[in-house]
């Protein structure tokens, strides 16, 4: 150890007083490490920024029931909602399940009241039954539902009423305390009171508290009807046209095991679901960032590469230039070993230096890009300084020196000392 | 017994393509305390001489005991230690290193041999002050001059305090005055300490502080008497 204290303090001799060289190596590492750290920095923070808005809406107690066909290997893009079968009081008798709200979607015949001369509009519009606890319990999925002042949501116990997006409540032209005909499967029909009108974009709560992307009614463009959730049953029989189900686990139950519970009970029961967690989610995105990211640092690491051929060159230089010098330590005692480890940690050290400046810059430039990135999309993003990374940068950029210089110091330790010597 | 003693010693390398027969065939001793000069034109096989007597070669055949030990059977590493602890060069061109301060040089075999830093220290220190350094111990190689640089060189080749000093035409580069300084150290490491030191030289008024004279013609010893020689040729041993 004390030996390569000693060694230490030769090479970094060495380097200082080849100093312009030593930094324009330098500077060829750390533009390499700069660009590696910026990348994977970045591509961390949009990871963690996307993880916490999932998490944000998900909490940690709560899973996502939805097609098989919607998540994960083999999901399908684009389209809507793939409907599946589901028994929502089997999936709330679960072991470990607080609250399950789902959402059912039909195509259904509905009537309106009749206008002053009469006429009855009528037509198949889009009918939405929604458990009651979707507006109590799970307001981060659905953002704050406002509708228009005189009306309200569902409670519990409603049955023959309706909430109509404010477009069709127009269309139809009918208001709070009207009734609308829906008509079901085969001949059951219900009259429906209208307690509620989704209130049009204008007069709707704040936009921007939350609702990921789970707006099941359309505001002032929608045609939806919604009833409650067991009204369904009454107009169309079971379930088999659920799009989405929300499940709240109760305290001290495990999310992912609850849901892995929930999967393959109501899967048992001829259902085909995916119950989704926040570490499915969050293990898909870190997926796909973390290909995103591997990706860049591997363009990156082209630049790494020259910046070790950098090195690789002035150490070879080097050589040559102290091959008296190294015939002098061998005349003095030093051993082929104690040659190799000098020109090792003097390859190191450039290396280290560079990863050390190229690892500042690169959490600057990372910082600096959140910020323009973030101003441009309008999302704040969070700058990730990983330790790990830091680490593992420093701990790299000093092996890719030494690896540059492992040959030019064989080559040092290896020259005969008469040689050497007589080198002029 | 002698402290060095060659046998029949041979030594052969490459030049390119033609095979150079520097030493053909040497018979020598030296004993303990003894201060040689080697003398001989240029390619009379000096170097090498020197070079196997410094043990940084081996010969290519015969017999070279250094204190006891044949070359031939040393192993590379052991060579090392061996030059390392035993022998101390001094340089026509001084070979100090650029990067080090004269402390520093002085220090560096040392640093190969794992001596402590302050113990190194230390002894740098004294050796410096010994060839009348001690105000110079800061300063670089090319911020001292060619005797000083020298005089750093035999402060470096004492550092681990070795039996044998080598030194291969020391007074090549410098003016006569700091030439004679560094001849008077050398002949007093002989008196004083008891050092073995062999000088290899082309200046006869060098080779004025040896015991002994050995001259070397075409990698042998030359047994032909001087015309005239400063001091009597010592016997050869041949």
């Amino acid at each position: 150890m004390r030996k390569f204290l000693d060694f230490f303090g030769l090479a970094l001799r060495s380097i200082i007083h080849r100093r312009l060289r030593s930094w324009l190596t330098v500077i060829g590492v750390l533009i390499g490490i700069t660009a590696v750290v910026t990348l994977i920095s970045i591509g961390l923070g949009f990871d963690k920024t996307i993880k916490e808005q999932v998490s944000g809406v998900f909490g940690v107690d709560t899973f996502v029931v939805m097609d098989e066909s919607m998540f994960g290997p083999g999901a399908h893009n684009g389209g809507g909602a793939e409907e599946y079968a589901l028994d929502l009081d089997l999936l709330k008798s679960i072991e470990g399940v607080k609250v399950a709200a789902a959402i059912r979607e039909r195509t259904g015949f509905v009537q309106g009241q009749p206008d002053a001369e009469g006429n009855v509009l009528q037509g198949f519009l889009p009918v939405s039954g929604l458990s009651t606890e979707l507006m109590t319990e799970f307001k981060s999925f659905t953002g704050e539902l406002a509708v228009m002042p005189g009306g309200r949501l569902f409670e519990p116990g409603d049955v023959d009423v309706a909430v109509l997006d404010y477009d069709i409540s127009q269309r139809l032209g009918v208001q709070v305390g009207d009734t609308i005909l829906v008509a079901g499967d085969g001949d059951k029909e219900l009259n429906l009171t209208i307690i509620g009108i989704m209130a049009p974009p204008e007069e709707e709560a704040s936009d921007d508290s939350g609702g990921f992307g789970m707006r099941f009614s359309g505001g002032s463009d929608g045609d939806t009807i919604s009833v409650p959730y067991e009204t369904m049953d009454l107009l169309w029989g079971p379930a088999d046209d659920v799009i989405v189900t929300l499940v709240r686990i109760k305290e001290g139950y495990d999310v992912d095991e609850v849901a892995d519970r929930a999967e393959k009970a109501l899967n048992d029961r001829g259902s085909e679901i995916s119950a989704i967690t926040y570490t499915d989610i969050s293990d898909a995105i870190g997926q796909m960032t973390s290909i995103i990211s591997a990706f860049l640092a591997g363009i990156a690491g082209i630049s790494l590469l020259v910046g070790g051929v950098g090195v690789m060159n002035t150490m070879f230089t080097s050589v040559l230039e102290r091959t008296k010098e190294i015939g002098v330590m061998k005349a003095v005692g030093a051993k082929n070993s104690h040659v190799w480890t000098i020109f090792l940690i003097e390859s190191g050290l450039m290396g280290l230096v560079g990863g050390i400046v190229g690892t500042i810059l690169g959490l600057g430039l990372s910082g600096l890009a959140s910020v323009f990135i973030g101003r441009a999309f309008n999302i704040e993003i969070i700058t990730v300084v990983s330790f790990g990374l830091i680490g593992a940068t420093l701990l790299g950029s000093f092996a890719l020196g030494a690896f540059a210089g492992l040959w030019p110091a064989w080559r040092a330790s290896r020259l005969p000392v008469v040689d050497a010597l007589r080198y002029e | 017994m002698p402290l060095m003693s060659m046998k029949g010693v041979t030594k052969d390398y490459k030049l390119g393509k033609t095979l150079v027969r520097a030493l053909r065939g040497l018979d020598m001793e030296i004993d303990k305390g003894e201060v040689v000069a080697i003398m001989g034109p240029s390619g009379s096989g000096k170097s090498t001489l020197m070079h196997i007597l410094g043990a940084l070669d081996v010969p290519t055949n015969g017999i070279a005991m250094i204190d006891g030990s044949d070359l031939k059977d040393l192993k590379e590493s052991q060579l090392v230690t061996f030059r390392g602890q035993k022998v101390g060069f001094v340089f026509q061109t001084f070979n100090l290193v650029q990067t080090l301060s004269a402390l520093q040089n002085v220090e560096l075999p040392m640093i190969f041999q794992g001596i402590g830093k302050s113990e190194r220290h230390r002894k740098a220190k004294d050796l410096l002050e010994r060839v009348g350094l001690a105000d110079r111990i800061r300063h670089r190689p090319n911020e001292l001059s060619g005797g000083e640089r020298q005089r750093v060189a035999v402060a470096r080749a004492l550092a681990n305090d070795p039996e044998i000093i080598l030194a291969d035409e020391p007074t090549g580069n410098l003016d006569t005055e700091s030439g004679q300084s560094i001849l008077d150290l050398l002949k007093q490491l002989s008196t004083r300490d008891g050092k073995t030191v062999i000088l290899v030289t082309h200046d006869p008024e060098a080779a004025e502080i040896a015991d002994r004279i050995v001259r070397l013609r075409d990698g042998c010893i030359d047994t032909r008497k001087p015309k005239s020689s400063p001091i009597e040729d010592g016997d050869s041993h041949a």
